[in-house]
């Protein structure tokens, strides 16, 4: 932790020309979780999925895997800064995390001038796209699968659902996910009856669900996530157009969202996820069983991302038999693992990990089997660009 | 009924939160001279506690009455022991030290009530929405609107009528007068920060079912309270009351015309406001 | 006249102090990039320090002219392939010429209306950033920044990519800034903006034009501010949206007044205390912030001329103690 940086400088010269030496054989793996600061509620499960896989690691080129957390606060800055710390003071290679896209970008870029290798679960589809480098790789489906693992499998199964609406909030993520459902509409014959528009800061939607209303659609497709999908969605419920409308929220962050909505909200909501705690696969199984073990709870979506992302980067070390952050990336590359959502892979193309997507469907309080059990997968899949179609151009 | 009348209801429905939100702050101003930039916490608390007493009785009524006086008297002891040894302190130092108690109750809060949102409930009774033609309007929104309005006129008689309202009218126009009182002063100003933060904390009950409660809220809260109290001028109850609907109208408008802009339109006219009207519409200088 | 000569002193004692902080602060800090954040906070403390502990006025647009340096110091490096001094002094334009333009709105109006006007400035100045997403990267911020190397006439003196000779490089400019601050300080410009914060009927009734103190106030604070957004894009090779946020002007307020206003030294101590209690406690606390609330409490109500002043009155007390025990000690003697 970083006491332990701090502690060093009583006696600087002499402790860092050791712990030069002793970090060649040790392997540390830095968490970059914003643990205080405004998205506090992401980084403290991200934090505590990663030390589980380092403490469940056990020994790793004949010593123990430590873990250190950078505390990002929130802040893009502060982190980018504090990783530099990271790889200048004690020559961090491994770093995995970061829930922010412009954190995850920057630091990506820092990590890739290092040499080193950054496996993160952010949103920003350039991370594998025009921002991509041989450091950075990305466990979370980009946009173009969140829509098509859950547009396309509710209009196949709902053809009469005809005209949807969309609410988009206005940047780069909000536009990639609703230029992905254009092309999607297109392509399946949909009417694309409206589009509303919405800030970065906006927290009150009345206004957009109007306008939403006025164009009666079959479907709501909220493209924004986070907290302003979760009020997006509440409004919509007090606006009674649960009762109008179907309504899809593309990119939840599962669990924990549902937790903060209940299922008062959730009911007959659906939902797209990277991941979600009941997947049969033998992976998530034991992570459940060691989750429950650990924190009497349910993993939730930061915490598997952050657990699998930080045990993918160990392997691979194991892999590579060494700490060379290029070899570590090249073991990375093409690399197949059972992953917590089943076989997953690490396309060397582009560095994005192929996986499933889910599409899940809110329950009603009386059908849930657990105080987690708020809905069930009703479909996944893998959808990814193909590997011709790739902004990716690394050297 | 057309698209541009409904987004007019929507905006007096919204504009009638901000108004409840904002009138807190424009009362402390005008008597105590002090700018509160916990505004936003108080109302953050109002929420969570809406929050827990729902959950733990069920009874969302409860919570409407008991939140709002379990922040006023949090307030009243804040008050008591910080906020008044800060008085003769200029304008910085109030911003700092209600600053520092925003950070203490936002923080405290995530570490009781956790990182992740909470949701509450509508009201058994007011769940459901009317219809008007083509669209509808939840019904407890329009609960809102009415009880805020009945607060309003409530408000107005306590200032307008009560010997406490004409002291803290009198303060806000002339402190010296106020200050021949003597010791009574120090009740006045802080059963009137009470009252103004009691405000606040039932606003975060109101909105606690509309926004659901999330522990970083408070900043955003109080930068619309600002710009509500500054355009309606600062100190003035009427001022508030129009500056929230008109707040409330132009976002919601904006939302159909040129929705990205909402934020720049409202700050926009905050600052339009500051340099044309100094005092705000309804502020005295 | 004694007075005179015991300023002279002070200028020196003051500026010898910031000396020995910049060249100690990398050898006793965990790291240089650290030491770097601390001083470029600094600066820009420094900055809001001329504006509100000389001349009395609290601004929240800050962050604009942080932001803004930020950006003009990326572009410029990017699309222009400005060097980095060519960059820091583009910066540095930008960030005079946004205080021109906010200051000359904000000053016809004072106190809390004063505030509210930069405040709402900011807030538009974030929507601008975040709408102009071609340049500014919006919401993922400005990637790739580079960090030039040093070159002086032709002569590459260093390239800057260590993080100790960016450290040095960034200590030469705070100094070079500090000491031009105390200048203005001790002109007859400051004394006058001092006279302006003190009592501006007064200050206006002997003859002063007000504003144009105020506003040449801005433009000095908003050209150091854009150099201090200009170093940071340096450091990161990124600008981040949040650079101009209305969260990283109350931070910057926060460090100045903490440290202390009216005090260059103060916006040093301020800074460094803000960025270390962050980067100590967070990792350790995340509820961190509950220390810094209590801190501004604690400010407001005992130390209301913040760190410095705290130190100061520490020093004054030891040297009456001191002059105290040795006249003591003549007395014994001289009794002997």
């Amino acid at each position: 932790m970083q006491v332990t940086t701090w502690k060093k400088l009583l006696s600087v010269a002499v402790l860092s020309a050791t712990t030069a030496v002793c970090s060649a054989e040790e392997v540390t793996i830095y968490g970059v979780k914003s643990l205080s600061g405004s998205f506090a509620s992401y980084g403290k499960f991200a934090d505590m999925g990663s030390k589980l896989a380092v403490e469940e690691y056990g020994d790793l080129l004949g010593s123990p895997v430590k873990y250190e957390a950078i505390d990002t606060e929130g802040n893009a800055g502060k982190a980018v800064r504090k990783v530099q710390e990271a790889i200048s003071q004690d020559g961090a290679l491994f770093f995995n995390g970061a829930t922010l896209s412009s954190t995850a970008l920057a630091i990506g870029k820092e990590v890739d001038k290092a040499g080193g290798v950054f496996m993160t679960p952010a949103g920003a589809d350039e991370l594998t796209g025009t921002d991509c480098n041989m450091a950075t790789f990305r466990w979370s489906v980009p946009t173009y699968g969140a829509i098509h693992e859950t547009v396309e499998p509710l209009i196949k199964a709902h053809p009469e659902w005809k005209r949807w609406y969309t609410i988009t909030p206005q940047y780069v993520f909000g536009e990639a996910l609703l230029s992905n459902a254009e092309a999607v509409f297109e392509a399946e014959g949909i009417e694309h009856v409206g589009n509303s528009y919405h800030s970065l800061q906006e927290q009150e939607f009345s206004g957009y669900l109007t306008n939403a209303m006025a164009a009666k659609p079959d479907v709501l497709l909220l493209l924004n996530f986070g907290g302003q999908s979760s009020n997006a969605l509440r409004q919509a419920v007090n606006f009674g157009l649960k009762n109008e409308m179907k309504i899809l929220v593309a990119w939840s962050s599962g669990l924990d969202q549902l937790q903060e909505l209940g299922p008062d909200v959730a009911e007959g909501v659906y939902f797209g996820a990277q991941y979600w705690h009941t997947v049969e696969t033998p992976m998530n199984n034991e992570l459940v069983k060691s989750v429950r073990e650990a924190y009497d709870m349910a993993p939730n979506y930061p915490m598997a991302a952050d657990y699998i992302g930080t045990k993918v980067i160990l392997d691979a070390i194991a892999k590579a038999g060494s700490t060379d952050g290029a070899a570590v990336a090249k073991a990375l590359e093409g690399t197949v693992y059972q992953g917590p959502t089943g076989e997953e892979t690490v396309r060397a193309a582009d560095h994005q990990v192929l996986k499933d997507y889910y599409l899940l469907e809110g329950k009603a309080a009386s059908e849930m089997q657990d105080e987690d059990d708020f809905a069930e997968i009703i479909s996944s899949g893998e959808s990814f660009p193909d590997e011709s179609s790739l902004d990716c151009t690394r050297s | 009924m057309s698209l541009y009348l409904f987004q007019a209801l929507n905006g007096i429905g919204l504009g009638m939160i901000y108004f409840l939100i904002s009138v807190g702050l424009t009362i402390i101003f005008g008597l105590l001279n002090f700018v509160n930039f916990a505004h936003g916490a108080y109302y953050l608390l109002g929420s969570y506690l809406c929050f827990t007493l729902v959950s733990l009785t069920g009874n969302f009524w409860l919570a409407l009455v008991v939140a709002p006086v379990a922040v006023a008297m949090l307030a009243w002891v804040t008050e008591k022991t910080l906020i008044r040894r800060a008085y003769h302190l200029p304008h910085t130092f109030h911003i700092l030290i209600t600053l520092g108690i925003a950070l203490i109750i936002q923080e405290l809060s995530i570490a009781v009530w956790g990182p992740i949102g909470k949701t509450v409930a509508v009201p058994e009774a007011l769940s459901g929405v009317f219809r008007m033609g083509d669209f509808f309007y939840p019904k407890y929104r329009l609960f809102v609107i009415l009880f805020t309005a009945v607060i309003a006129v409530g408000l107005w008689l306590l200032l307008e009528r009560t010997r406490f309202g004409a002291l803290v009218r009198a303060g806000s126009e002339d402190a010296e007068t106020v200050s021949l009182l003597g010791t009574h002063i120090h009740k006045l100003f802080a059963l009137t920060f009470a009252l103004g933060v009691g405000l606040a904390g039932l606003a975060g009950v109101l909105a606690a079912p509309i926004r659901g409660v999330h522990p970083f809220i408070g900043p955003e809260v109080l930068g619309l309270a600002f710009v509500v109290v500054v355009i309606g001028g600062m100190g003035s109850f009427s001022g508030a009351l129009v500056g929230g609907l008109l707040v409330g109208l132009v976002q919601s408008m904006m939302t159909t015309i040129w929705p990205q802009g909402a934020s720049l339109m409202i700050y926009g006219a905050m600052a339009v406001v500051i340099l044309l009207r100094p005092y705000g519409l309804f502020g005295r200088a | 006249m004694n007075t005179s000569k015991k300023q002279a002193s002070i200028f020196s004692g003051v500026t010898l102090a910031a000396l020995a902080a910049v060249v100690l602060m990398p050898l006793l800090l965990p790291s240089a990039t650290l030491a770097t954040e601390i001083l470029i906070f600094a600066l820009a403390a420094l900055g809001c320090n001329l504006l509100l502990g000389y001349t009395g006025l609290l601004s929240f647009g800050q962050a604009i002219f942080f932001g803004g340096g930020a950006y003009v110091a990326s572009l410029t490096m990017i699309h222009l392939g400005f060097g980095l001094l060519g960059a820091l002094f583009a910066a540095m334009i930008a960030g005079a010429a946004l205080a021109a333009l906010v200051g000359l709105l904000a000053i016809r109006r004072t106190g809390i209306y004063f505030v509210m006007l930069t405040l709402a400035f900011t807030q538009m100045a974030y929507f601008l950033a975040y709408t102009l997403s071609d340049w500014t990267g919006g919401d993922n911020g400005l990637l790739d920044v580079p960090r030039p190397p040093l070159t002086l006439f032709g002569f590459e003196i260093s390239d800057l990519t260590s993080s100790y000779a960016f450290y040095t490089f960034v200590a030469v400019m705070f100094m070079l800034i500090f000491v031009f601050a105390r200048r203005v300080i001790h002109s007859p410009f400051g004394t006058t903006l001092v006279a302006i914060r003190e009592n501006e009927g007064r200050a206006s009734a002997v003859g002063f034009s007000t504003n144009h103190f105020k506003l040449l106030a801005f433009v000095i604070s908003g050209g150091i501010t854009g150099i201090a957004g200009a170093l940071y894009a340096m450091l990161l090779n990124f600008a981040p949206l949040s650079n101009i946020e209305l969260l990283m002007s109350e931070n910057i307020l926060i460090m100045t007044i903490i440290g202390g206003t009216g005090s260059l030294l103060g916006s040093l101590l301020g800074a460094g205390s803000i960025v270390m209690l962050g980067d100590l406690l967070s990792s350790v606390w995340p509820r961190w912030m509950i220390i810094l609330g209590i801190a501004l409490i604690a400010v407001v109500l005992f130390m209301p001329s913040g760190l410095w002043g705290g130190v100061e009155s520490l020093i004054k007390r030891w040297k009456e103690r001191r002059s105290g025990a040795s006249e003591k000690a003549a007395k014994e003697a001289e009794a002997k």
